[in-house]
């Protein structure tokens, strides 16, 4: 095994544990995150977003040959179509490709049949490739846009004032629920 | 019957937000144990993305089922059709979270309890299935998922990920709203 796969495993050893501790092989997470019924989903997310962000830009800063960044291009067609489809079917689903693996790991059936409609969408997606990509993908392709580059601010800063009001979204959704309880 | 499952259901999203024994609540520990894993991916080789093992995946097993099928594929020659990091990865997510049903402290519930429309055991079947389609077929569209577009795209401030975000939450937002209201009588 190649040092690269082995990195890959080991990430999502760690992934995958963290998702299940947080209760991602359930479906109705997701379901009822998405209706604003549990804030769970939303508070993971968030949290792991805000962390990553300070990681991502403290390491292009202070080590940036160990910071292996990879910003997708903006073509606004492709992703603006593909989100609002994504979106029906993990509401439908109660699972995104990572916490159907999740769910297929810990021995739930449903996970197990996302997995597999899943595969199936990747293989209709596949075929349908050579037909899509001069309609959604090549038109309107803005390129790699940054949220600092195109604001001209500079990078650790802006990724530090955006991880807090992550934060400040989190905890304001923390006492939003405990209100809820009782 | 359908009371018992929702006072499951409910019981269960309480054991979530319940504190650990350490005194930090879940949400908070797993949450940065997200954020540091993808600290670790962007460290050794490159941010955290389920949705491209899919097809890489689906790709490879039919290439070896039909000699020459990659090599006929545009998409499977723009993202390659073997196992590499992408792959171990989702590999590694299965994995870990046998594992974590396995020690002590994970939970085992194996069947979703959320009250639906889909209510029926093979209606749910059949829901999981089909919004597994839409949410690969979603992803390799848009170039990623909630793993690639939010966990790494927002995390690294892309514009592309704020607005895979948005687009896929509002209709998530929408759809689960309607899909949960209709399944508890309009409430």
């Amino acid at each position: 095994m190649e040092t690269t796969h082995l990195l890959g495993l080991v990430t999502g050893i760690l992934f995958g544990f963290a998702l299940h501790r947080a209760g991602f092989s359930r479906c109705e997470v997701v379901m009822r995150g998405l209706a604003f019924r549990d804030f769970t989903m939303l508070k993971v997310m968030l949290t792991a977003i805000a962390v990553g962000m300070v990681g991502a830009a403290g390491l292009a800063t202070f080590a940036p040959e160990h910071a292996h960044l990879k910003v997708k291009s903006l073509y606004v067609w492709g992703i603006l179509v593909g989100g609002l489809i994504f979106g029906i079917g993990m509401a439908i689903a109660g699972y995104c490709p990572g916490t159907a693996l999740v769910g297929l790991g810990s021995g739930v059936r449903d996970g197990l049949l996302a997995v597999v409609g899943g595969l199936l969408g990747a293989f209709a997606f596949i075929l349908a490739y050579p037909a899509l990509e001069p309609v959604l993908i090549q038109p309107l392709d803005l390129g790699k846009l940054t949220l600092y580059e195109t604001l001209r601010l500079p990078y650790l800063p802006t990724a530090l004032v955006m991880a807090a009001v992550l934060g400040g979204i989190v905890v304001w959704l923390n006492r939003l629920e405990a209100k809820q309880r009782t | 019957m359908i009371t018992e499952r929702t006072e499951v259901s409910a019981q269960a999203a309480r054991t979530v937000g319940a504190p650990s024994r350490v005194g930090l609540p879940r949400w908070f520990i797993w949450g940065g144990l997200i954020g540091l894993a993808q600290i670790f991916a962007i460290a050794t080789v490159q941010p955290l993305g389920v949705s491209t093992a899919y097809p890489q995946l689906v790709g490879y097993l039919a290439d070896r089922v039909a000699p020459g099928f990659a090599e006929s594929q545009p998409y499977l020659q723009k993202i390659g059709a073997r196992i590499g990091w992408e792959v171990m990865l989702i590999t590694g997510i299965v994995l870990g979270a046998l594992l974590s049903r396995t020690l002590p402290g994970g939970n085992r519930i194996a069947a979703c309890e959320s009250p639906t429309l889909f209510r029926a055991s093979w209606a749910r079947g059949l829901a999981a299935f089909a919004g597994g389609f839409l949410i690969l077929f979603g992803a390799r569209l848009a170039g990623g998922c909630t793993s690639g577009h939010m966990l790494s795209g927002i995390a690294q401030l892309a514009l592309s990920g704020f607005l895979f975000g948005a687009a896929a939450f509002t209709t998530g937002v929408l759809t689960a709203s309607l899909l949960l209201k209709r399944a508890n009588g309009g409430r």
